[in-house]
């Protein structure tokens, strides 16, 4: 009995460990096949329920972006998911400076590149299309 | 009396007009205290540090930036001096594991990835000291510098090891080693550029140097927590305090217009029209210069 349980505890152990090391696939692959000339910078992973309301885009996150560089942010959804990743930024004065999502035709692009001229922290948020529930990541590259 | 309050209605209604105009610009400034309270900062939340550690800019960043001005490639701003196994104390180690990192990623954007082995084997031992050394994919990245086969791999797999590693130490309570690697990387990429303006005089490369006054403020909420554990902090903390006076003079400003979109290959490319502007004297470029030259040649020294 004092075996087993000697025994489990080093494989929860070991399986702890070995859980750091891994990269989760979607964000390798996302980053990776960013695009000719896009050197990767940050990463977000997206994981969100339903919605109960759809005013706002739920996960929020702030980055620096600077002046003359020509950012890529791609958003690649996991096989699984439901609901298909938006993105939109905001400057510091909470002004919406870009949106993946245009309204008017429901199109969802899945990059959208930012030819940033004024350097400052950003809101940078995402959601799913209509509150739906879903896996997503957003990948955040520099392109030449 | 009528004719009075009519021109004095015109007049309110003018001037506002005139603030909410599009060739309005607005300042930068350094919130109005210059020292950040021990209680604004003990109030942050775990996700708000994570935010402001993703904030700080990427020394791959500045590497683009230089490549962009064809600077060529000098192996003398690499911090050559670090010697991995004369760290004695974990705050040495962390620091210097950021230091080293910004290096890499220098190396890395320049395809030196040959020279990037002898930076790869210290990081190595470093993060194998603080025990984060199975967050670093030695291997990969060893493989991936040697056949230089895929750079954009390459990057991805370093930057990656790196955020494990932050968030790692964040989520682990050892949140100071995370603020010191945080500190490494950015005190090491505003080393480069500001070596490299001392030779390469460009308005571009100055005014990002002069745009780091934007977070420095978030690189000393990071570090203030702990200013008064030990004296290596406290003398960290008065070198950031010392390089954020040196730009309390740097104006920045901003002018206002609105983005520009276009639909492109089955993307959305959006150009920002609005701007920020660096006012920076000379004289305030060389405090600069002269204050980062100091604190960094003072972290990499080998007590």
């Amino acid at each position: 009995m004092k075996k087993t349980i000697i025994t489990l505890t080093i494989l929860f152990a070991f399986g702890c460990l070995s859980f750091g090391q891994v990269t989760d696939p979607l964000i390798s692959n996302c980053a990776i096949n960013a695009g000719p000339n896009a050197k990767y910078l940050k990463d977000f992973r997206i994981q969100l329920g339903k919605a109960a309301n759809q005013n706002e885009l739920r996960y929020k996150t702030n980055m620096s972006l600077w002046k003359n560089t020509k950012y890529r942010f791609t958003m690649c959804n996991a096989a699984n998911s439901k609901g298909q990743l938006i993105l939109a930024i905001k400057d510091d004065a909470n002004k919406t400076i870009l949106s993946s999502f245009d309204k008017k035709t429901g199109k969802i692009f899945s990059f959208v590149d930012f030819e940033c001229q004024k350097s400052g922290i950003y809101q940078i948020s995402y959601d799913f299309r209509d509150g739906q529930q879903g896996s997503a990541v957003g990948v955040v590259s520099m392109i030449k | 009396m009528k004719g009075r309050v009519i021109s004095l209605m015109i007049l309110v209604v003018f001037g506002f007009s005139c603030r909410n105009s599009k060739s309005k610009t607005a300042e930068f400034v350094f919130p109005q205290s210059d020292s950040i309270p021990v209680s604004e900062v003990e109030k942050l939340s775990p996700e708000a540090i994570a935010d402001i550690s993703k904030n700080i800019s990427s020394p791959v960043e500045i590497a683009n930036l230089l490549q962009t001005l064809q600077v060529p490639f000098s192996q003398n701003y690499l911090a050559e001096s670090i010697d991995a196994n004369r760290q004695s104390t974990s705050f040495d180690k962390a620091l210097k594991l950021g230091i080293l990192g910004a290096d890499l990623g220098y190396l890395n954007m320049y395809e030196k990835t040959g020279s990037s082995l002898d930076v790869l084997s210290s990081i190595r031992k470093i993060a194998e000291d603080i025990k984060v050394g199975q967050f670093f994919d030695f291997e990969s990245i060893k493989r991936l510098s040697k056949n230089k086969s895929n750079l954009d791999s390459l990057l991805f797999i370093s930057i990656d090891s790196y955020n494990k590693i932050d968030n790692y130490l964040r989520s682990n309570e050892r949140g100071q080693l995370s603020a010191l690697m945080i500190i490494g990387v950015w005190i090491e990429g505003q080393y480069l550029a500001t070596q490299v303006v001392n030779v390469f005089p460009d308005k571009m490369l100055s005014d990002r140097i002069g745009e780091q006054k934007i977070i420095l403020n978030d690189l000393l909420l990071l570090i203030s927590p702990y200013c008064k554990h030990d004296p290596e902090f406290t003398s960290l903390c008065k070198d950031m305090q010392d390089l954020k006076d040196k730009y309390r003079d740097i104006r920045i400003t901003y002018t206002q217009g609105d983005p520009v979109s276009v639909e492109k290959n089955g993307g959305l490319t959006i150009k920002q029209t609005e701007t920020s502007v660096v006012n920076m004297s000379k004289e305030q470029l060389t405090g600069v210069i002269e204050m980062t030259k100091n604190i960094r040649d003072r972290l990499i020294s080998n007590k």
